[in-house]
Parts: structure tokens; C-alpha cells; sequence
């Protein structure tokens, strides 16, 4: 009987974001709620999978068909809602299925943003917190590290996570490319907004000078100059700012062009021609278009940005590509491995050692042998394999009896490593091993 | 025998071309590393061949064509590594390496071998003294002019708002202006120098230090080309595309004279070693 993966959850394609906010199994911090997966008749193995994104239960069973619902039915009780309410939003995937999708979520490649990289980390977060309170067993613990070793394989391989995929990141990749190392370099904000902070925040922790923020109303400036630890401006000091600034980010609500050519070409001559990155963020504009013409100034707005983030995207779902053919390999390696974890090919492995050892030291020793009858050696002959056969009998008995049992896989997993069954676990990749607790 | 170092070297700033195509190409992150070993060992390799021809010919070989052609192979390699580390970027290994087996491509179909006996001008210890030091201009000018085209390439893609490939494999606009800012004055120092060795070591061999041979009155110009560009740059404050631009022309203008005055105009350059500097005798 083979234990199969099992994976219930739901995620941003499956499930509306109401739904995705209630189901966040809370209280695990401490493993309570893996525990009480673990407590679900037929549950051998589990852990919670929970992020902004996603909630998803992995675990192991013998019997899949009769476990989801009970799952299914927890999860309700968990949240306080009718199971039924939820069912619809559920994926539910068992055994080759569902190993692939733990080895596409760790890699990323479910992920809402294709190839974020927080993912890996809140799987491993799950998989520590159900380590703690002993719910992971072998299966698990495998399906784990190689789904962390596939992730990796995935990183350095493929350029998933490398190009730039939001705005905020766009307009620090951009700014460093135009003025080199932004250590030395100075931010003005004008105006206010979330996307315009969003992109201030970044920008700032690269910086090591303080922001610059000019607003129409100066206690506005004042105040968001203080959350930035900056300094504020009025707006009559514009010119003086823009000339001191190396990045500008506008996002004001005027109606008309805040910046204009002219005033622009009057900076430059100010700032010797030392180039100037403007990033306008508002509708309608704040800064005229004839800016970009000016020699040393480089104006985006926010289409253009976005335009760079949709390139890029699809630079990154060209990537992912090749990163799932990554993740059918090592689908195809673990389910290999799970073929191994059933009692028989255990037990014959284990005798094909013993029996390889005893021919071994036989034909080691046959030069002193030849001295010895016919008779003489089919005694030794019979004597050596009696030995084999009796230290076999206990261990094989016991296999045979538990192997198919609820603990079977960890006595099967147990005797493979015990007796460096190596046919049988030669991918065991040590190296990989994070000392779960079980 | 004496040119295996030369050839080890050769093939190995060919293969590390071929590894940076693959980058160029591929944009993978395995090739640039691979071009960049194999061009180390390369100028390894360089270097020990010639320093193999200076034992071997018992002076500094800088001679006959072939030996400036390696020598400011050589440079350009030292240089453009040396970039390629302090600005992290495969880019200018990518782009050096091929310049410089190309120049030695040449080099390989020009005669090597040293003429006997060699003329007395140039058993001097003027001789290593001056080449190099003109060499040396000419690879920092080289070295400059590579960084004002990407500056160009680089602007107009940032310009016209296209995020691409070669936008990410370019360096910033920064580093591109900064090899301009530290690149002219070195040049202009090594130029200088370079002129001024070569009118003592012609005082020192002839009695007089300047000839208006077509080399000298081309260096010359090229020297106020540069002074101007320096000038600009230092006092005026130029940079940018325009420090660029002025790079590039101030470049073919090195070329000119580094390679067309002797094919073209002849005169006791002309790294022909029995005639070299009979004109004056």
C-alpha cells in the first residue's frame, strides 16, 4: 500500500479575494492547526501552506478518496464556515498531480507575480512549523527538500525571478542605469500618492542622502517628509529642488504641466548638464512631454514603466517555460523514489545485499579454501548462507508485517538508509536535509 | 617555436570571443564567466610570449609591426579586463577580446622577424620607452571611444524608452561617462609623454628633437585634438553624449595615425627596420 500526496487549498485563480481573506488557517504560528490536520483519521503526514495567495493543506494518506472530504470538512470547522460554502473554490490533487504543484508553488511558478521569491520562504516557514509539532514524516520530508532543491534548480537556471516586474523596481533599475550607484544621489518627491511613495520607498532605501518632499500645501510636505526622514520644500522653491535633485518623482493633482520645458532647460544649465531622471506618475501629466527632448533628461511616465513591466513579464512567462520542464524531471525523480517506499522491493534489495556481501567475502578468501574437500566446502557454503538467512529473518518478518502499515514508510525509509540500500535511495541527496525532528 | 605563447594566446582570446558570443547571444549567466577565464589565461599567455621575444631578441621587441600590433593587444586586453572587473560587466571583455584577436589576426600575416642587423636608432633604450608609452595612449583611446559608443548605443535606448536586452547588458550611463572622465586625461598623459619620449630619443640619436616626419605632424594634431577634448571636459564641463561623440572622432583620428601615416605617408616610422631612419642619415 503506498501512502500518496495529497494537496488541498485554493488560490488567486481559484478562489475571490473574500474567500482568500477568511481561509488563512490562523493560529498556526505554533503548528496548533497542523496538529489537528494530523488528528484527521487516515492523516499520516501534513502541513499548512498559508500566504496573502494561497491556503493549502499537503499531506499524506493512504486512502485519498476518504481523507479530502474529511480535510475538506476541518478546514470548515478551522474558520467557523459550512464546508459546502468553500468546496467550489477548492483544487484538490492527489500523487503525481500533487507533487507537481508543491514543486511549481515553491518554485514559484503558481505564484500571482510569476517567480516572486517570498514563496519559497513561507513554504519553508509551513514545513518548520509542522517539523515542530512532528507531523512530517519521510514522504515529507522528502517531498520538501526536493521541492526546495527543485526551486533552486529553478533560480539558477532559468531567469524566472531575474527581470524587474513592478513599477517601483522598473523606476530603481532605470535610475540606476541612467546615474550609476544611487548611494550618492538625491530623490525629490512632489506631490503625494500611493504609487508615488511606493516608488519614493524604494528608491530611498537605495539612497543614503535624505528625500527631498515639495508639496502645494507645506504641511503635507512636512509630513510625508517625516515619515521618509527627509526634508520638506514649498512649492515656490520648485526650481532650487530640481535643481539639486538626480531623481524626480511627480504626482501632483494639478490640471496643468507642473514642470515645463523651459524651466527644465533652465535647470540644466544650473546643474552643469548633470543628467536628471524624472518619473511622472500623475494624470494628467505634471511634467510637459518636450521635457524628454532635452539633452541629459530622461522623462518616464507611468506608461512607459508599465510598459517595461509587461516586457518583462513576459520575459519572465518565456523563462517559466523551461523552469517547468526543471519541475517535471524532478517530479518524475521523486515519484521514482515513492515507488521504492512498498515493503517488497525492500525486502529483495535488502537480501541481494546480504547475499552480495557473503559471495564477496567468499571469493575473497577461496585461495585458502582450495585446501578444503568438496564436502568441507559445501559445508562452509551452507553455513555462511545460514548465517545471512537468520540475521535476515527478524528484519524481513518485521518489514513484511509493518511495511504496510500506517508507519510502514518510515520503517521502509529507516531500513533503506540503515542498510545503504543503494539502488533503492542513490538520489538521496544528504546535502538537502534541513534535521526535521521526526 | 619562438611565436607558441603568441598562438596559445591567440586561440585562447578566440575561444574566449566565442564565449562571450554565446553570452551576447544567450544572455546566459555560464558563458561570460567562461570567456572571462579563458581571456585571463590568455594575456597570461601574452604576456609570457612577450617576454619570450625580448629574452630571445635580447631587446624589448617592439621592432617590426607585429610586435606593436601584439603589444597593443595586450594592452587593450589588460585594459578592457580590468574594466570589465572594476565595473562589473562582461561587456567590455566582450567587446575587447575579439578587438584585440583581430588585431593580432593581422599581426599573424605580417613577418615577425626581427631584421639583422638590427639598425643602431633602434637598440635603445629609447625605443621600449617611447612604443610604449604610445601604445598606451592608444589603448586608453581606444578603450575610450568603445565607451562612448555604448554611451551612445546606451542613451538612445534609454531615450527611446526601449528596455531590452543590450539596455540590461550595457552598463549604466554613469560608468560609461566616468571611463570618458578618467579615460581622456590618461590618454592625453600617455600621448604626451608618448611625443615627448620620441623627440629625446630622436634628439638624442639624430641631434635634432622634431623633423615634421608625417608621424610627428599627425601626432601633433592629434595631441591639440585631444588638448581641446580635455579641455571641454575639465574647464568647460562637457560630458555625456557630446564627450562621446568628440571620443570617437578624437579615436579615428589616433587610428589615422597609428596605422595610416606609415601604410599611406611613410617616413622614418615606417617599422621597416633596414630603412628605418635612413631618410636622416
Amino acid at each position: 500500500m503506498n501512502a500518496a500526496v495529497l494537496v488541498i487549498g485554493l488560490n488567486h485563480v481559484t478562489a475571490p479575494v473574500e474567500i482568500r481573506e477568511k481561509i488563512t488557517f490562523p493560529g498556526d504560528h505554533d503548528g496548533k492547526v497542523t496538529r489537528r490536520i494530523m488528528n484527521i483519521e487516515g492523516v499520516e503526514e501534513a502541513m499548512i501552506l498559508s500566504t496573502c495567495n494561497r491556503a493549502e493543506i499537503i499531506a499524506m494518506t493512504d486512502d485519498a478518496k476518504a481523507v479530502a472530504p474529511r480535510i475538506v470538512d476541518s478546514v470548515g470547522e478551522i474558520h467557523g464556515v459550512e464546508p459546502g460554502s468553500i468546496r467550489d473554490y477548492l483544487y484538490i490533487k492527489e500523487g503525481g498531480e500533487a507533487v507537481r504543484h508543491v514543486f511549481r508553488v515553491s518554485a514559484s511558478l503558481d505564484s500571482m507575480v510569476l517567480g516572486e521569491p517570498q514563496i519559497l520562504g513561507q513554504v519553508k516557514d509551513g514545513y518548520r512549523r509542522a517539523a515542530n509539532v512532528h507531523a512530517t514524516g519521510p514522504i515529507l520530508n522528502r517531498l520538501m527538500h526536493r521541492a526546495f532543491f527543485t526551486a533552486k534548480r529553478v533560480r539558477n537556471e532559468t531567469g524566472v525571478g531575474i527581470a524587474a516586474v513592478s513599477v517601483a523596481y522598473v523606476a530603481v533599475e532605470l535610475a540606476q542605469k541612467i546615474l550609476g550607484d544611487l548611494r550618492d544621489k538625491s530623490v525629490l518627491l512632489i506631490g503625494a500618492g500611493e504609487m508615488a511613495e511606493l516608488a519614493a520607498r524604494h528608491l530611498v532605501s537605495h539612497v543614503e542622502r535624505p528625500l527631498l518632499v515639495v508639496n502645494r500645501t507645506f504641511e503635507t510636505a512636512c509630513t510625508l517628509a517625516g515619515q521618509f526622514r527627509g526634508s520638506a520644500a514649498a512649492m515656490d522653491r520648485l526650481e532650487d529642488s530640481l535643481a539639486g535633485a538626480d531623481v524626480v518623482i511627480t504626482s501632483t493633482g494639478s490640471c496643468e504641466a507642473l514642470i515645463t520645458t523651459q524651466q527644465v532647460k533652465r535647470v540644466m544649465r544650473r546643474r552643469r548638464y548633470r543628467p536628471i531622471f524624472l518619473i511622472d506618475i500623475a494624470i494628467p501629466r505634471d511634467i510637459e512631454s518636450g521635457v524628454h527632448d532635452i539633452d541629459g533628461v530622461y522623462l518616464y511616465n507611468i506608461d512607459d514603466l508599465q510598459a517595461v513591466v509587461e516586457e518583462n513579464m513576459g520575459e519572465r512567462r518565456q523563462e517559466a517555460l523551461r523552469a517547468e520542464t526543471i519541475v517535471a524531471e524532478e517530479v518524475e525523480k521523486f515519484l521514482n523514489w515513492t515507488r521504492t517506499l512498498d515493503s517488497a522491493p525492500t525486502i529483495i534489495a535488502f537480501r541481494e545485499k546480504l547475499e552480495a556481501i557473503r559471495a564477496g567475502e567468499l571469493a575473497r578468501i577461496n585461495g585458502k579454501l582450495a585446501e578444503l574437500t568438496p564436502e568441507e566446502r559445501d559445508a562452509v557454503e551452507m553455513i555462511t548462507r545460514s548465517i545471512i538467512n537468520k540475521i535476515a529473518h527478524d528484519p524481513i518478518s518485521f518489514l513484511k508485517k509493518y511495511g504496510a502499515r500506517s508507519k510502514g514508510n518510515t520503517y521502509l525509509d529507516i531500513t533503506q538508509k540503515l542498510f545503504n540500500l543503494n539502488g533503492l535511495t542513490e538520489e538521496y541527496e544528504a546535502k538537502d536535509q534541513e534535521s526535521p525532528d521526526t | 617555436m619562438d611565436l607558441i605563447f603568441f598562438k596559445i594566446a591567440l586561440v585562447l582570446y578566440l575561444g574566449a570571443s566565442l564565449g562571450y558570443l554565446a553570452f551576447l547571444l544567450k544572455a546566459g549567466a555560464h558563458e561570460a564567466p567562461l570567456g572571462f577565464w579563458c581571456a585571463l589565461s590568455g594575456f597570461a599567455a601574452h604576456t609570457l610570449s612577450i617576454l619570450h621575444r625580448a629574452i630571445f631578441s635580447g631587446f624589448f621587441p617592439l621592432a617590426t609591426s607585429f610586435d606593436a600590433l601584439s603589444f597593443f593587444a595586450w594592452f587593450i586586453v589588460g585594459l578592457f579586463l580590468l574594466v570589465g572587473v572594476r565595473h562589473p560587466s562582461p561587456i567590455f571583455g566582450a567587446i575587447g577580446i575579439p578587438i584585440a584577436a583581430c588585431l593580432m589576426l593581422v599581426g599573424t600575416t605580417l613577418s615577425y622577424q626581427i631584421k639583422e642587423p638590427v639598425v643602431p636608432v633602434l637598440r635603445s633604450w629609447w625605443l621600449p620607452i617611447h612604443v610604449v608609452l604610445a601604445i598606451a595612449g592608444n589603448a586608453v583611446f581606444t578603450l575610450t571611444a568603445i565607451g562612448g559608443l555604448m554611451y551612445i548605443v546606451q542613451e538612445r535606448l534609454i531615450k527611446t524608452k526601449r528596455i531590452g536586452r543590450f539596455y540590461k547588458l550595457l552598463p549604466s550611463l554613469d560608468t560609461l561617462d566616468a571611463i570618458n572622465r578618467q579615460g581622456l586625461p590618461l590618454g592625453f598623459f600617455f600621448l604626451t609623454l608618448g611625443i615627448i619620449s620620441g623627440a629625446l630619443w630622436a634628439g638624442s640619436v639624430w641631434g635634432f628633437y622634431w623633423s615634421w616626419d608625417p608621424k610627428e605632424t599627425w601626432s601633433l594634431i592629434t595631441w591639440f585634438v585631444y588638448a581641446v577634448m580635455v579641455h571641454q571636459r575639465v574647464v568647460l564641463g562637457w560630458r555625456g553624449k557630446r564627450a562621446a561623440m568628440l571620443a570617437i572622432v578624437g579615436f579615428c583620428l589616433v587610428m589615422f595615425t597609428f596605422l595610416g601615416v606609415n601604410a599611406l605617408l611613410g617616413g622614418h616610422h615606417a617599422f621597416d627596420g633596414s630603412r628605418m631612419g635612413a631618410g636622416r642619415l
